[in-house]
């Protein structure tokens, strides 16, 4: 699919679109891009909601529990019923996530039931309706260069909403992150704080997995986060090294999908910009090691200084 | 005395719980601003109900009842916080959490920096302020946290066990803050096992065990017979003039969970694991 499309960008020839800017003028290249650059807006205030309040687990719940919403959308109404069927097993997911906690069950093992009946239930709907709905691997990765105006401009909007409730809330839920016992004797609204954080955990998912599919929608919201904490020990910093993280490596596996197609390697969008993210957050591992071993070294060496005075 | 318009607190036949049986009853009392009560009695006495009761955690039933209600007027310190050390806050970036109660959803300005500034001054902390909060000592970061609760620029503040495991000079440092705050007008609610510290920074105490046993000067109620019968059922250690009870090693365990620092704020089961 991606050597067809990029069939049409042929006419721009093969040297430009080793050109790092160039392709990103092509439409089906430069809408992804935008999301991707969108996203990385999301990863950088959402993202790193999630990864302060250590919830990534519940979010890979989240994304797996809203594919069957998506299997079923598609199978009923095409990529037009993609969004209503990713809120639908959104809002499903949450009821049901609610229901088991409130049963006695820890959180891990609610969410790792509703991810298991979800995804097992979705990837059945799927199996169900080969041809009409797509592909599994569609849902996971597919659709990043077939997103259309529309499609975007939806997905935009349910990430800029998510992204405002974070930044209005952005003190208190941080107060709630640090100490949810301290943030409630202050008198905070915490419970209220955790449902404006989940809602916008959920518009960015729902909007991602209908847009990227499941697993990059993941790896969106995780792992830039992930990178800029190994980076930094400074919360502003890290906001701003997420953004920036998710916009590079997002614009990176874009154009390194285009190089793939040029060579013609067929390689699925979705998961090869995941896999540049990953990429990426293994190097930033490695630079934030070697940062904290020359650290130590450096206090060690303080440590003697100040033995030997 | 408690009949003062100006009390800050004034509580008269308050009983404190969680539903059921309260926790705590007979409670007569008030703070004036500016000045510090202690409230000392042996565990599962009702301390941390009393002090949830005034946050609104907790149920109570009074004749009268009147504690400061608006946005950020209480503070509070607790004996321990379950905190993340590896948070990437900084020190200052944790005070200024405290003055959220107080913004909304207001961005903050240069008067709201300025009070962080002034609360990190008053604990004696400013030189740290760009230190991760983690980074901190013990007695630093129990500082830190009173900090935080003055960001609010609270009119009574709520200590629960505020001295316990910290060091000298962090002691030192505590006692003179609250000093200060005294003399700014705060009021000022501090449970304690430490009675010599009671006795010097606290002009009355409240003496609890289950029910109210004393409210008066610190001298007055501080006396062998009234400790004796607050803490009847433990032995007590009498050095000199100083009565310590064997709360204080019990006090510093650290798998004591007390609800007052616990998430389960507004459920009961620590106040029972405490009781006998």
């Amino acid at each position: 699919m991606t050597a067809a499309l990029l069939g049409q960008a042929q006419l721009v020839g093969h040297a430009q679109l080793v050109d790092p800017f160039t392709p990103f003028a092509a439409p089906f290249l430069g809408r992804p891009l935008l999301l991707l650059l969108a996203l990385a807006v999301a990863a950088g205030t959402v993202g790193v909601l999630v990864h302060l309040r250590r919830l990534e687990f519940s979010t890979d719940g989240l994304t797996h529990a809203v594919f069957p919403g998506l299997a079923i959308g598609a199978a009923l109404g095409g990529t037009a019923g993609l969004l209503p069927g990713a809120i639908g097993a959104a809002l499903a997911a949450a009821v049901v996530l609610a229901l088991i906690s409130r049963r006695g069950q820890p959180r891990d093992t609610a969410v790792a039931i509703v991810l298991t009946t979800f995804f097992s239930f979705g990837v059945v709907l799927v199996s169900l309706s080969r041809g009409s709905g797509g592909s599994i691997s569609d849902f996971f990765f597919g659709r990043l260069l077939t997103i259309t105006w529309g499609d975007l401009g939806v997905a935009l909007t349910l990430i800029a909403i998510a992204v405002a409730l974070i930044v209005v809330t952005a003190r208190q839920q941080l107060f709630a992150a640090f100490d949810a016992a301290g943030a409630r004797r202050a008198g905070l609204p915490v419970l209220a704080l955790e449902v404006v954080g989940t809602v916008a955990i959920a518009l960015v998912v729902v909007a991602a997995s209908a847009s990227v599919g499941t697993l990059l929608a993941l790896a969106v919201v995780i792992v830039p986060a992930a990178a800029a904490r190994a980076l930094t020990r400074s919360l502003p910093t890290a906001i701003a090294l997420s953004i920036a993280f998710g916009a590079v490596t997002g614009w990176m596996g874009l154009w390194l999908v285009v190089q793939l197609a040029q060579s013609g390697v067929d390689a699925a969008p979705g998961a090869t910009v995941a896999l540049t993210m990953i990429a990426g957050y293994l190097v930033a591992l490695g630079v934030g090691a070697l940062r904290g071993r020359r650290a130590a070294g450096t206090a060690a060496i303080a440590v003697d200084g100040g033995a030997a005075r | 005395m408690s009949e003062q318009r100006d009390a800050v607190v004034e509580i008269q036949g308050g009983a404190f719980g969680y539903g059921g049986a309260p926790v705590l009853t007979g409670v007569t009392f008030a703070v004036q601003p500016g000045e510090a009560v202690a409230l000392i009695g042996p565990n599962g006495a009702g301390k941390s109900t009393l002090l949830a009761g005034i946050l609104g955690l907790a149920q109570h039933r009074a004749e009268r009842f009147r504690v400061p209600t608006g946005k950020g007027e209480i503070g509070t310190l607790s004996q321990s916080s379950a905190i993340d050390a590896a948070f990437p806050v900084t020190l200052e970036q944790v005070v200024a959490m405290g003055r959220t109660p107080r913004l909304g959803l207001r961005w903050p300005g240069s008067g709201d920096r300025a009070v962080v500034a002034d609360a990190l001054a008053a604990v004696g902390l400013t030189e740290h302020r760009r230190t991760r909060f983690g980074d901190l000592s013990g007695g630093q970061r129990q500082r830190g946290l009173l900090a935080r609760a003055l960001a609010s620029e609270p009119r009574l503040l709520l200590l629960d066990e505020p001295f316990n495991g910290l060091d000298q000079p962090s002691r030192d440092a505590l006692i003179e803050t609250i000093r200060t705050l005294k003399a700014r007008g705060v009021a000022l609610l501090i449970t304690t096992h430490d009675l010599e510290l009671a006795r010097a920074v606290c002009d009355r105490t409240l003496l609890v065990n289950q029910r109210q046993i004393a409210f008066d000067d610190t001298d007055c109620v501080l006396t062998l017979e009234q400790v004796e019968a607050a803490f009847a059922s433990h032995v007590m250690e009498i050095d000199g003039h100083t009565l310590a009870t064997t709360e204080h090693h019990a006090a510093e365990f650290p798998e004591h969970r007390h609800p007052f620092g616990d998430d389960q704020l507004g459920e009961p089961a620590g106040e029972r694991d405490e009781a006998r």
